[in-house]
C-alpha cells in the first residue's frame, strides 16, 4: 500500500519536473541527458548484469546510431523517426557482426573486440567527409513528428520519458520471457545451463544485439538533441563511464540504470568544469567501493528502503 | 624493407610487453586487467616528475620499476585480495575503476595537454647496410629481450615462478599441494605492473605523453594476447611481435585500412583462429 503511494507520487514529480523547473531550461536539459545515458546504460545492464559480458564499445554504438541517424536526416532529408530507426538497425547490425566472432568464445574476447571497434570508429569518423571529419557534425535538426518539433527542452523531456519508458518495459519483458530465463541460467551456471539445453551463444548474441541497438537508440536521440556530434565525445572514455553506471547503479536491476546516470551526470555538475577531472577519480573511488561493498550498487540502498516500507507497523 | 621490418619489431616489443604483463595476470588470477596500458601511463609520468628535475631518463628506468612493484602491491593487497572474495566481474570493474582514477589523477595535475618526453637513447640512427636502425628502438627492442629472458627464468627457474605457473594451471590442485596463492598473486601483480612501467616509458617519447597515450598500446597489446592464443606467455611475445611488424606493412602499403586494421584483424583471429597462433588446443568453443 504504502509502495504504491510513494510510486505514484514519484510518477507525478517526474511529470511535473519539467513544470517546476521550466525557468531554468539548463537543468532540464541535464536531465534529458541523463534519460539518454539511462537508454544505453540499461542495455548495457542486460549484458553485463544479465548476460555477465563486458562490452567497451557502447559508446561506438551510440555514435553508430547517431551519425547515421544524423545523416540519414541531413543528407537525405528523411523524416527524423526512419533517421532514429535507421540507427538503431545499424548499430544493431555492428553489434551482430561484432558479437558473432566473440561471443561464440569463452573469455574476454567481447571485451577486446568492442575495445577495437570503439578506437576504429573514432578513428573512421574523423577521416570521413560525410561525417563532418574532424570539425563534427552541427546543425542537426531536432526531432520532427508531423509538423511539431521537439526543440524545446521541455518537449524534448517528455519525449525521451516516453522512450525511456518504453525501453524500461521492454527490457522488464524480456527478461521475464525465455530470453531472459536463458540468461540468467547462463549466468549462475554456463554448464549448468548448456546441459538444461540452451543454447548459449545465440541468446548472448541475442543480448549484445539489443544492448548494442538500445545504445544506437540512445546515440540517435543525443545526436537530435544536442544537434551536435563530435567522435572525440564517444571515445573509449565514454564506454568505461557507462560500465561504471552500470555497475554503481546496480547491476541486473532495471532502475539502478536510470539511478547511476542521475548520479553520473548531476554530481559533476558540483564540481564545476575546472575540476571536471576530480569528478572522475571521484568516480573511479566509488565504483570501487560499490564493488567492495554493495554488489548491488546503489539500488542496494533503494531496496533497503523498501524493505523497511514493507514491514508491518509496529514490527520491529 | 628491412628499416620497415625493423621498426615493426620496435613497435612490436612494446605491445608484446604490455600484452606479456596482461596474460601473466590473466593466466593466474583470471582477472583481465584493463589498467595495464593505464598503469604504464602512470609510471612514465612519475618519470616525468623527475626528468623535469633534470634527472638523466635512463635513471627514471629503475624508478619506473619500482613505483610499479609497490603499485601491484598495494592493489593487490588492498583490493584484490577482498574482491576475490566477494564477485569475479567486481575485480575486473576495479581494473577499470583504476583506469578512471589514474586518468583523473593525471588529467588534474598535468592537465591533459600533450608534453614531449625525452627519448632514454639519444643520437643519430644506426645505418647497417641499408637499413635504418633508431637508437631508441634499438633500446626498446633490446630491454624487451631482456625483460623477456629475465621473465623466463623467473617462471621457469625459481620456485615462484613454478608456484604461479601452477596456479595458471589450476588452481584448486595448487591450493591443495600448499601453494601461497595470495602471495603468489601478489607477486604477479607486482610484476606485471614493474614490466607495465617499462612498457610505458619506451612508448611515451614514439608519442607524446599525455593521459591517454597508452589506451592505443593496451588495445594492441589486447590484440596481441589473443593473437597468441589468450593464456600463453611465448604466444603474448610473438603476436605482439607479429602484430607491430604486420602493422608497420600496413600503415606503408595499405594507408587506408590503418585504423580500421586492428578491428578486422580481431574479427578474422576470433573467427577463423580462436585458439590464436600459438594457443594450446583447448575446446574454448562454447
Amino acid at each position: 500500500m504504502k509502495k504504491k503511494v510513494i510510486s505514484i507520487v514519484l510518477g507525478i514529480l517526474v511529470l511535473i519536473t519539467p513544470i517546476i523547473l521550466r525557468s531554468k531550461p539548463s537543468l532540464i536539459s541535464y536531465l534529458n541527458l541523463v534519460m539518454i545515458y539511462a537508454i544505453a546504460v540499461e542495455g548495457l545492464n542486460l549484458l553485463l548484469g544479465v548476460a555477465g559480458q563486458i562490452s567497451l564499445g557502447h559508446a561506438a554504438f551510440m555514435a553508430i546510431g547517431g551519425y547515421t541517424s544524423a545523416i540519414l536526416v541531413m543528407n537525405l532529408h528523411l523524416p527524423s523517426f526512419i533517421g532514429i530507426i535507421a540507427g538503431v538497425i545499424f548499430a544493431a547490425f555492428f553489434g551482430f557482426l561484432i558479437g558473432f566472432p566473440s561471443l561464440r568464445l569463452k573469455g574476454f574476447y567481447l571485451a577486446i573486440a568492442t575495445m577495437a571497434l570503439s578506437t576504429a570508429i573514432t578513428d573512421i569518423i574523423k577521416r570521413l567527409q560525410i561525417t563532418g571529419s574532424d570539425h563534427g557534425l552541427m546543425n542537426i535538426p531536432p526531432i520532427k513528428v508531423f509538423n511539431f518539433s521537439f526543440s524545446s527542452e521541455i518537449s524534448k523531456y517528455y519525449l525521451f520519458l516516453a522512450f525511456l519508458v518504453l525501453v524500461v518495459i521492454l527490457i522488464r519483458n524480456f527478461l521475464r520471457g525465455k530470453g531472459g530465463m536463458a540468461l540468467k541460467a547462463m549466468r549462475d551456471s554456463e554448464f549448468g545451463a548448456l546441459a538444461c539445453g540452451i543454447n548459449i551463444s545465440y541468446y548472448k548474441i541475442l543480448a549484445f544485439v539489443i544492448s548494442s541497438a538500445l545504445a544506437g537508440l540512445a546515440g540517435a536521440l543525443y545526436a537530435h538533441s544536442i544537434s551536435y556530434l563530435h567522435p572525440m565525445n564517444f571515445g573509449l572514455g565514454l564506454s568505461i563511464d557507462f560500465l561504471a553506471i552500470t555497475i554503481i547503479g546496480g547491476l541486473g536491476t532495471i532502475f539502478g540504470p536510470i539511478l547511476g546516470s542521475f548520479l553520473w551526470i548531476i554530481l559533476p555538475r558540483f564540481f564545476g568544469a575546472r575540476l571536471e577531472s576530480m569528478a572522475t577519480v571521484l568516480f573511479g573511488v566509488i565504483l570501487i567501493l560499490v564493488v567492495l561493498f554493495l554488489p548491488r550498487g546503489l539500488y542496494e540502498i533503494v531496496e533497503k528502503f523498501d524493505r523497511i516500507l514493507k514491514r508491518p507497523v509496529g514490527e520491529k | 624493407m628491412f628499416s620497415l621490418i625493423f621498426r615493426g619489431l620496435a613497435t612490436g616489443s612494446i605491445y608484446s610487453l604490455t600484452a606479456v604483463g596482461i596474460v601473466l595476470i590473466l593466466s593466474t588470477t583470471n582477472v583481465m586487467n584493463f589498467a595495464q596500458g593505464d598503469v604504464g601511463m602512470f609510471l612514465t609520468y612519475i618519470a616525468f616528475l623527475f626528468i623535469a628535475r633534470n634527472v638523466p631518463p635512463y635513471l627514471t628506468l629503475p624508478v619506473v620499476v619500482v613505483a610499479g612493484i609497490l603499485l601491484g602491491v598495494v592493489l593487490d593487497r588492498g583490493l584484490m585480495i577482498r574482491a576475490r572474495r566477494s564477485s569475479h566481474l567486481g575485480m575486473v570493474m576495479i581494473t577499470l575503476a583504476l583506469t578512471m582514477i589514474l586518468e583523473g589523477i593525471v588529467a588534474t595535475f598535468f592537465g591533459t595537454i600533450p608534453l614531449y618526453f625525452p627519448p632514454i637513447a639519444q643520437g643519430d640512427p644506426l645505418i647497417i647496410g641499408n637499413v635504418i636502425m633508431d637508437r631508441q628502438n634499438i633500446l626498446t627492442i633490446g630491454v624487451a629481450l631482456l625483460i623477456f629472458l629475465i621473465l623466463f627464468i623467473i617462471l621457469y627457474r625459481t620456485k615462484i615462478g613454478i608456484a604461479a605457473r601452477s596456479i595458471a594451471d589450476d588452481e584448486y590442485g595448487a591450493t591443495i599441494l600448499g601453494v601461497p596463492i595470495n602471495r603468489i598473486t601478489t607477486f604477479i601483480w607486482a610484476l606485471s605492473f614493474g614490466i607495465a612501467g617499462i612498457a610505458g616509458l619506451m612508448t611515451a617519447p614514439r608519442l607524446s605523453l599525455e593521459p591517454s597515450f597508452m589506451i592505443v598500446v593496451q588495445l594492441k597489446a589486447f590484440i596481441a594476447a589473443v593473437l597468441g592464443g589468450m593464456g600463453s606467455i611465448t604466444g603474448a611475445i610473438f603476436g605482439g611481435l607479429i602484430l607491430g611488424v604486420l602493422e608497420n606493412f600496413i600503415a606503408y602499403y595499405i594507408p587506408s585500412i590503418k585504423e580500421s586494421f586492428s578491428l578486422i584483424l580481431v574479427v578474422v583471429v576470433l573467427l577463423f583462429l580462436p585458439n590464436g597462433i600459438f594457443g594450446r588446443r583447448e575446446a574454448r568453443r562454447a
